[in-house]
């Protein structure tokens, strides 16, 4: 199948906030997605983005069943390893349904790992749900390892009440 | 001796925290790992778009460590994206010299960076802990902090320069 990754422009985001949407509901958890359309205009096209976008489109004749051209993305930005400089972070990636199996996923990692090398990044870090066996199969397939396994790594979070606490400095 | 002020890092400071990286990463059983240099530090913290930013502790001169270091603690620290919930700051390293632990330095350093966070709009705040460092885990869950690992099932992955390179050419 015929199909073009592109960087992201402002026009994007609705159909990004559409498959954002898709991907929290296939990780159980639409519930939690509390960005708008209008939210991601300004983080991601105004002078200093919060983060960077790629789209997978197919051709008119191939739009999906509800008439989508724009059927995959990923979302990322640039991080850093006090170890090795510089490095991107994959946030997003997520093909329709419909669309599997064609190499879109794979293209969408591949402009991401283009754009970090091209940036000087060393790496390319994501997290993936334990429990997404086919994810986690794809990604050790291309190479990547579980730095959470092998290095006992674990991701914490502070947020809401904790982290306004935080910064008033209670205990 | 609870005398030591906080700050913004300035170019100058790019040694004390290659320094304090190394430490850091030495306590983690990694020190062969840290590859970055002074002048990738300089780089990319002190350019148009810097990569990172970092807050440094520092003590006065007559209250150097035994080395005769003044900044003794630092955190490095950028902002990312959750599509759900919208900018983050991401802790990337956080480290107080032994000797000057236990004076509050790591506090403040914590209460400054989510100062910056809740100013800057996130929602929340980031990082990781190696599970056996029990700790700063306890250091980190009397602030309020979750496991997002044990809770939600998130596993951290990475791949190599040299993997990058291989998909590039697919």
């Amino acid at each position: 199948m015929d199909f073009t990754i592109r960087a992201a422009t402002l026009e994007d985001c609705k159909d990004i906030s559409r498959m954002i949407l898709e991907l929290a509901e296939y990780e159980k958890a639409s519930d939690q997605v509390k960005i708008t359309q209008r939210d991601l205009e300004q983080d991601g096209f105004s002078k200093n983005p919060f983060f960077h976008g790629i789209i997978a489109e197919v051709p008119e004749h191939h739009k999906s069943r509800e008439g989508h051209a724009k059927v995959g993305y990923s979302l990322y930005f640039y991080t850093y390893s006090s170890w090795k400089g510089r490095a991107v972070y994959m946030e997003d990636l997520y093909v329709m349904p419909e669309f599997r199996g064609k190499g879109i996923g794979k293209a969408l990692m591949s402009k991401v790992s283009q754009l970090g090398l091209a940036a000087g990044c060393t790496q390319l870090n994501f997290t993936v749900l334990d429990w997404n066996k086919s994810s986690l199969d794809f990604y050790l397939k291309q190479g990547c390892w579980d730095v959470t396994s092998d290095l006992g790594y674990h991701c914490m979070r502070c947020e809401g009440d904790a982290l306004e606490h935080l910064a008033q400095g209670d205990l | 001796m609870a005398n030591f002020i906080l700050r913004k890092a300035e170019p100058k400071d790019v040694s004390d925290i290659l320094r304090l990286i190394k430490e850091l990463a030495k306590f983690e059983e990694m020190e062969e790992q840290v590859v970055l240099t002074e002048k990738e530090l300089l780089e990319d913290g002190f350019g148009d778009h810097p990569f990172y930013h970092c807050v440094v502790a520092e003590v006065p001169k007559d209250k150097q460590s035994i080395e005769g270091y003044t900044v003794v603690g630092f955190a490095m620290y950028y902002f990312t994206y959750d599509p759900w919930t919208g900018k983050l700051l991401y802790l990337e390293d956080f480290y107080v010299m032994k000797e000057f632990r236990g004076y509050g330095i790591g506090s403040e350093i914590l209460k400054m960076l989510s100062e910056t966070a809740v100013k800057a709009r996130c929602s929340g705040m980031h990082f990781i802990v190696a599970e056996w460092n029990t700790s700063s885990i306890e250091f980190y869950k009397r602030r309020g902090a979750s496991d997002l690992s044990h809770e939600e099932g998130w596993r951290l992955y990475e791949i190599d320069k040299r993997n990058l390179l291989k998909m590039t050419s697919k």
